[in-house]
C-alpha cells in the first residue's frame, strides 16, 4: 500500500515518487558529501538536499562488505537516497565514517577458538574466544541458528539475535571441529 | 518468585526506597556514590539499562540511568572481560574508571532505539541535537526499549510498574535450576519435571489391559527363567551329569542305574522343550504387544485430538500446527513402545542380570569374577560412546531431511528449472547434498562398527578368559568340572544383551517422559476462551453488535486494537477499512469470540458475549474469510457444514445464491464430488464461493465478510459480489475489504489505523471529510481508471 500522509492527495507527486523508486542512483566524491554530526551520526548533502542523519546499509553484507552500500533516510520508511558502488568512490575520511556505521550495524564477532560446546535439552551452550574477547552464548539446537554461508564459512545466531562468524572451519583444530560436529 | 511479591508490596508503601534498591542493584554502591558527587541523588533513580558496547564496538559496560530529573550516561572502559549472553547468567561488575555524563531530563526531548542487524543504539535528542548515547548487543535491546518507553512516564512523574522495569517477555528458565525451557511456550523444565507422577499417570492408560499385561510379564519371566536354565542344562547337566555318567544324579531324577541313554534323551527333550517354550513365550508376547499398542496409541491420540478441538485459536497460533501434529503422533508411539517394550524388558533384564550373577557366584566364584570383570568397563564405554552415536544418527537424519527438502523444492520448481535450462546446475546441487547424506551414512556405519567391534571384543575377551582360566582349572583337577565351564560360557554371552539395553534405557526413559509431558500438556490445556458457567440463551437474536473500549493484543503489551468503541444496529452493514495489519481481522476474531478482549467488552443484543452460550453465539455468526476451510467430503457435505440436516434442495438453493451451482454441476460427480485433501482440488474462486454457500445455508444473524473476494479475478468477483448483496439482506453484516467499491452499500464505515478508530461515518460523510478514506478512494479510482485505459 502506498503511504498516506496528511498532505493533499496529489497524483503527479505520486507518479514522480514511484518513478523515483525505480531509479538506481550512485553517490560518489563529486555529487555527495558525508559529514559527521555533533551527535556522532553521519549526515549527507546530495542533490541539493541536506539529510541530518542517514542510514548506511550493506546490500551484500556477507560477500561484498565494501561495495554497493545503500544510503537510506533515517526514518522508519528508510527510503533509499542512493548507493555507493565502492567505498573508494568517496573521500577517504567520509568512507571511514561509513565504515564505522557499518561496523556497528553488522557487528559480528569472529570465533577464533571454540573452548566448549555443551548441548542440553534443546539448547547449545557455547564458550568461545572471539576477536572481541571471550564470549559465552546460547543457541537453539534447531537448524536456524547455524547457517552455512559456504562450505567452510558459518554464521551462528544466538537466542538474543547476536551473530557470530566462523570464517573458515578448516582453520579450527580438529578437536574444535569435533565440538561443532553436531551443527556442521 | 517470593522476592518479586515482596518488592511489589513494598512498592506500594515506599516508592522511593524501591528506587534506591533498584539503583543499588543496577549500578552498585560505588557508582552511586560517584553519582552523588555529580549531584544525582540515588533516591531519584527510577530505571537503568546496561549497555555492553562502546563507540568502537568493543565490548564494554555502560549504564544509562533514568532519574526523576536527570539522565546519566555512564561508560566504563573496555576491559576485555568475558561476555555472556542469553542462556548464561549475566556478568556484572564492570571495572575501571567510568566516564559520566549527566543531562537534565528537561533537555532530553526524546530517546529512540535504532535497531541494527545484530546490535542496537540509543539515540537521544538533547537540546535539538541527536546524540548516540549507547551501543549494545541484541541481548540488551529489551531493556533499552523499556528505557525509551519509560522516559515519558518518568517525565510526567508517574510511577513505573514492575512490568515497566523488568519487562514481561524474556527467555524463560526454570526457577529451580536455571535451565532454559526447551520450548519457551511451555514452562516445563526437563531437569526438574516430576517424572514420577507422569509415569504413574501413564500407567493408568495400561490399567485396563491388566490381564493381558500380566500374561506378557509372565511370558517375559518364563523366557528369562528358561534362558537362565538353558545354559545349566546344556552345560552342567549334559556334561557333568549325563556324559560324566553321574549315578547319583540318575537316582535323583528317579531313574534306575545305568540308563544314561534315557537320561540323555530326557536332557535333550528338556532342552528342546525349554527352547520351544522360549519361542512360544516370544510369540505370545508379540501377539499381545500388537494388540495393546495400537489400542493405547489410538486412545492417546483421540484424547489429544478431542482436547485440541476444545482449545482456543490462540493455542494453534502459538505453535506450528504441522510440527504439533507429527509430534503428537510420534509422541504417542514413543510412549506406547516404551511402556510395552521398555518397561517389562527393563525389569526382566535387571532380574536376569542379578540372577545370572548370583548363579554364577554359586557355581564358581573365581570364574564368576572373571566373567564379570569386564562388565564395568563395557558399561562405561557404552555410556560414553552412546551419545556420540546418537549425534551421528542426528546428523544423518538432518542430512537426509535436507536432501528431501531439496528434492521437494526441485519438483515444485520444475517449471522454473526447465524454463531457465538449469537441469545440470540442479543436478550438481543435488549431487552435493547427496554426497552429504552418503558421508553421514558412512560416519554412522563406521562409528557403529567401532562400537560393535569394541563390544564384541569385550565379549570375546571375557569368553576367552573364562575358557582359558576355566580350562586350566579343569586340567589342574581342582573342584572344577567341564560342564560348569560350558554353563559359564553360556551365561557370559547372555549377560551382554541386557547390559547393552540398559545403557540406553535411561535416555529412552527421559525422552518418553518428555513425550508424555507434551501430550498431557495438550490434554490438560485449559482453553483461554471458555464458555460461561451459566450461559445465557437469547430467545431470539436480533443481531446488534456493540464494542465498548475494546483493547486487545495477541502478545502482552503489544495491543493490536486500542480502545475501540462502536455500535452496529441489527440489519446494518458495517464496512471496515484500513491498511493490512491495522487490526481489521482481529476485530472480527473478537466479535466471533475466537479470542477474548484484554480490556473492554463486546455485546450482542446488549448481552456480553462472554455470557452467551457458545452454541448460540456460533450459530448466530458466520464468517466468509480469505482462508476457506475445505474438509474431506463431498461438495454437498461441505456446504452443509454448519447445518448437516439441510435438504438437498436447500443446498442447491444456497449454491445457486453463491454462484457456485454452475461449477459444481460441471464437475463429473456434481454435488457428490469428493473434495478436500485427497479429492479434487478447487480453485481459489471456487473455494470462496463454496464458503459463501456455506454461510448462506447457515443463515446467521450476523455475517462477517473478511476479504471475501480477495482471492478471485474481476469477473468472478462481480458474480460473488452479486451473491453477497443477496446474502447481506436482513442481517447484520460486517465487511472488511481492500477494494472500497465492495463497501459501497455499507450503512456506515470505519477506518482503523494502527489499532485505533480513525474515522467513522457514511460513505458520503467520509468523502466530505477528505481524510484517510477519501485518499484511499482517490487512489483506488485513479488506479482503476489507469487500468481501464490499458484495456
Amino acid at each position: 500500500m502506498i503511504g498516506i500522509d496528511d498532505k493533499e492527495f496529489n497524483e503527479e507527486e505520486l507518479l514522480a515518487q514511484s518513478a523515483d523508486l525505480l531509479e538506481l542512483r550512485f553517490l560518489n566524491k563529486d555529487n555527495a558529501v558525508f559529514a559527521r554530526t555533533p551527535g556522532g551520526f553521519v549526515s549527507l548533502d546530495y542533490a541539493g538536499i541536506h539529510y541530518d542523519r542517514v542510514g548506511v546499509y550493506r546490500t551484500f553484507p556477507l560477500t561484498e562488505p565494501e561495495s554497493y552500500i545503500s544510503i537510506r533516510e533515517a526514518d522508519e520508511k528508510a527510503r533509499e537516497i542512493g548507493m555507493v558502488e565502492k567505498l573508494t568512490d568517496i573521500d577517504r575520511d567520509q568512507a571511514e565514517m561509513l565504515r564505522e556505521q557499518l561496523r556497528l550495524r553488522y557487528f559480528m564477532p569472529v570465533i577464533q577458538k571454540v573452548i566448549s560446546v555443551k548441548d542440553e535439552y534443546g539448547y547449545a551452550y557455547f564458550d568461545v574466544m572471539t576477536n572481541f574477547g571471550a564470549c559465552r552464548f546460547t543457541t537453539h539446537m534447531g537448524s536456524e541458528a547455524f547457517v552455512s554461508l559456504t562450505d567452510t564459512r558459518i554464521m551462528i545466531t544466538d537466542l538474543d539475535g547476536n551473530r557470530y562468524e566462523i570464517p573458515d572451519i578448516n582453520r579450527l583444530t580438529v578437536a574444535e571441529r569435533k565440538k561443532l560436529d553436531l551443527f556442521i | 518468585m517470593k522476592t518479586k511479591i515482596r518488592v511489589e508490596k513494598e512498592h506500594e508503601k515506599e516508592p522511593a526506597k524501591k528506587g534506591r534498591r533498584l539503583a543499588e542493584e543496577l549500578c552498585g554502591k560505588e557508582l552511586l556514590k560517584r553519582l552523588s558527587d555529580y549531584h544525582l541523588d540515588p533516591e531519584t533513580i527510577r530505571y537503568a539499562a546496561c549497555s555492553d558496547m562502546e563507540d568502537e564496538h568493543r565490548f564494554a559496560d555502560g549504564i544509562v540511568i533514568l532519574a526523576e530529573k536527570k539522565l546519566a550516561i555512564v561508560r566504563y572502559p573496555a576491559d576485555g572481560a568475558e561476555r555472556s549472553f542469553g542462556g548464561y547468567a549475566r556478568t556484572i561488575g564492570a571495572g575501571g574508571e567510568p566516564a559520566i555524563r549527566i543531562y537534565d531530563l528537561d533537555s532530553v526531548k526524546k530517546l529512540d532505539v535504532l535497531r541494527h542487524v545484530s546490535t542496537g543504539e540509543l539515540m537521544g535528542e538533547i537540546d535539538g541535537v541527536e546524540y548516540r548515547l549507547a551501543h549494545f548487543s541484541k541481548s540488551r535491546l529489551g531493556e533499552f526499549i523499556r528505557l525509551k518507553d519509560n522516559l515519558d512516564k518518568v517525565k510526567r512523574g508517574e510511577d513505573l510498574t514492575q512490568e515497566d522495569i523488568q519487562g514481561t517477555k524474556k527467555q524463560e528458565c526454570c526457577p529451580n535450576c536455571g535451565t532454559l525451557y526447551p520450548d519457551q511456550e511451555r514452562r516445563v523444565c526437563p531437569k526438574c519435571m516430576d517424572k514420577r507422577s507422569i509415569f504413574v499417570r501413564l500407567f493408568g492408560y495400561f490399567k485396563i489391559y491388566k490381564a493381558r499385561i500380566a500374561v506378557m510379564f509372565l511370558c517375559y519371566i518364563v523366557s528369562a527363567v528358561l534362558n537362565m536354565v538353558y545354559p545349566y542344562l546344556s552345560g552342567t547337566i549334559l556334561y557333568d551329569r549325563v556324559l560324566a555318567k553321574d549315578e547319583r544324579f540318575l537316582a535323583l531324577v528317579g531313574l534306575p542305574g545305568g540308563r544314561f541313554m534315557l537320561l540323555l534323551l530326557m536332557a535333550v527333550v528338556t532342552m528342546f522343550v525349554s527352547k520351544v517354550l522360549i519361542q512360544a513365550a516370544g510369540i505370545l508376547h508379540g501377539y499381545l504387544t500388537s494388540q495393546i499398542v495400537p489400542e493405547v496409541m489410538g486412545r492417546l491420540k483421540s484424547e489429544v485430538f478431542s482436547s485440541m478441538g476444545k482449545l482456543s485459536i490462540s493455542f494453534y497460533n502459538s505453535r506450528q500446527t504441522g510440527g504439533l501434529m507429527t509430534r503428537v503422533l510420534d509422541d504417542a508411539s514413543e510412549i506406547t513402545s516404551f511402556f510395552i517394550d521398555g518397561v517389562p524388558y527393563f525389569i526382566v533384564n535387571v532380574l536376569t542380570v542379578i540372577m545370572t550373577a548370583v548363579i554364577m557366584f554359586r557355581l564358581h566364584w573365581l570364574l564368576a569374577l572373571v566373567s564379570l570383570a569386564l562388565l564395568p568397563v563395557m558399561m562405561y564405554l557404552s555410556y560414553h560412546m552412546m551419545p556420540r552415536l546418537w549425534s551421528f544418527y542426528g546428523k544423518r537424519h538432518r542430512a537426509s531431511r535436507r536432501l528431501n527438502s531439496q528434492i521437494n523444492d526441485n519438483i515444485t520448481g520444475a517449471r522454473v528449472v526447465k524454463a531457465f535450462g538449469k537441469e545440470d546446475e540442479e543436478m550438481r546441487r543435488f549431487e552435493k547434498t547427496n554426497k552429504g547424506v552418503r558421508e553421514a551414512e558412512l560416519a554412522v556405519a563406521s562409528y557403529d562398527n567401532r562400537f560393535n567391534i569394541l563390544y564384541n571384543a569385550g565379549e570375546n575377551l571375557t569368553s576367552f578368559a573364562v575358557w582359558g582360566i576355566g580350562a586350566a582349572l579343569v586340567l589342574s583337577n581342582t573342584d572344577m568340572e567341564l560342564g560348569i565351564l560350558i554353563t559359564f560360557t553360556g551365561y557370559v554371552s547372555q549377560l551382554n544383551g541386557p547390559l547393552d539395553f540398559m545403557s540406553y534405557m535411561f535416555r529412552w526413559f527421559t525422552s518418553c517422559m518428555n513425550a508424555a509431558q507434551r501430550i498431557f500438556e495438550i490434554i490438560d490445556a485449559v482453553p483461554r476462551v471458555r464458555e460461561s458457567e451459566e450461559p445465557v440463551v437469547l430467545p431470539q437474536v436480533q443481531g446488534s453488535v456493540r464494542l465498548e473500549h475494546v483493547t486487545f493484543g495477541y502478545e502482552p503489551n503489544k495491543p493490536v486494537l486500542k480502545d475501540l468503541t462502536l455500535q452496529v444496529e441489527a440489519g446494518q452493514m458495517l464496512g471496515i477499512v484500513g491498511k493490512s495489519g491495522a487490526g481489521k481481522s482481529t476485530l472480527v476474531n473478537l466479535i466471533s469470540r475466537l479470542y477474548d478482549p484484554d480490556e473492554g467488552s463486546i455485546y450482542l443484543d446488549g448481552v456480553n458475549i462472554r455470557n452467551l452460550s457458545f452454541s448460540q453465539l456460533r450459530k448466530s455468526i458466520a464468517m466468509v474469510s480469505q482462508e476457506t476451510y475445505v474438509f474431506m467430503g463431498t461438495v454437498a457435505e461441505n456446504i452443509a457444514y454448519a447445518r448437516p440436516e439441510a435438504t438437498q434442495e436447500e443446498i442447491i438453493r444456497a449454491a445457486k445464491l453463491a454462484s457456485a451451482h454452475d461449477f459444481i454441476c460441471k464437475m463429473p460427480e456434481g454435488y457428490d464430488t469428493l473434495i478436500g485433501s485427497s479429492g479434487r482440488s478447487l480453485s481459489g474462486g471456487e473455494r470462496q464461493r463454496l464458503s459463501i454457500a456455506r454461510a448462506i445455508l447457515a443463515d446467521p444473524k450476523i455475517l462477517i465478510l473478511d476479504e471475501a473476494t480477495a482471492a478471485v479475478d474481476t469477473e468472478t468477483e462481480a458474480a460473488i459480489q452479486h451473491s453477497l448483496e443477496l446474502l447481506v439482506k436482513g442481517r447484520t453484516t460486517i465487511s472488511i475489504a481492500h477494494r472500497l467499491s465492495t463497501l459501497k452499500n455499507a450503512d456506515f464505515l470505519i477506518v482503523i489505523d494502527e489499532g485505533k478508530l480513525k474515522e467513522e461515518g457514511t460513505h458520503a460523510e467520509l468523502t466530505e471529510k477528505k481524510g484517510i478514506y477519501y485518499k484511499l478512494m482517490e487512489l483506488q479510482t485513479k488506479a482503476l481508471a489507469m487500468r481501464g485505459l490499458e484495456d
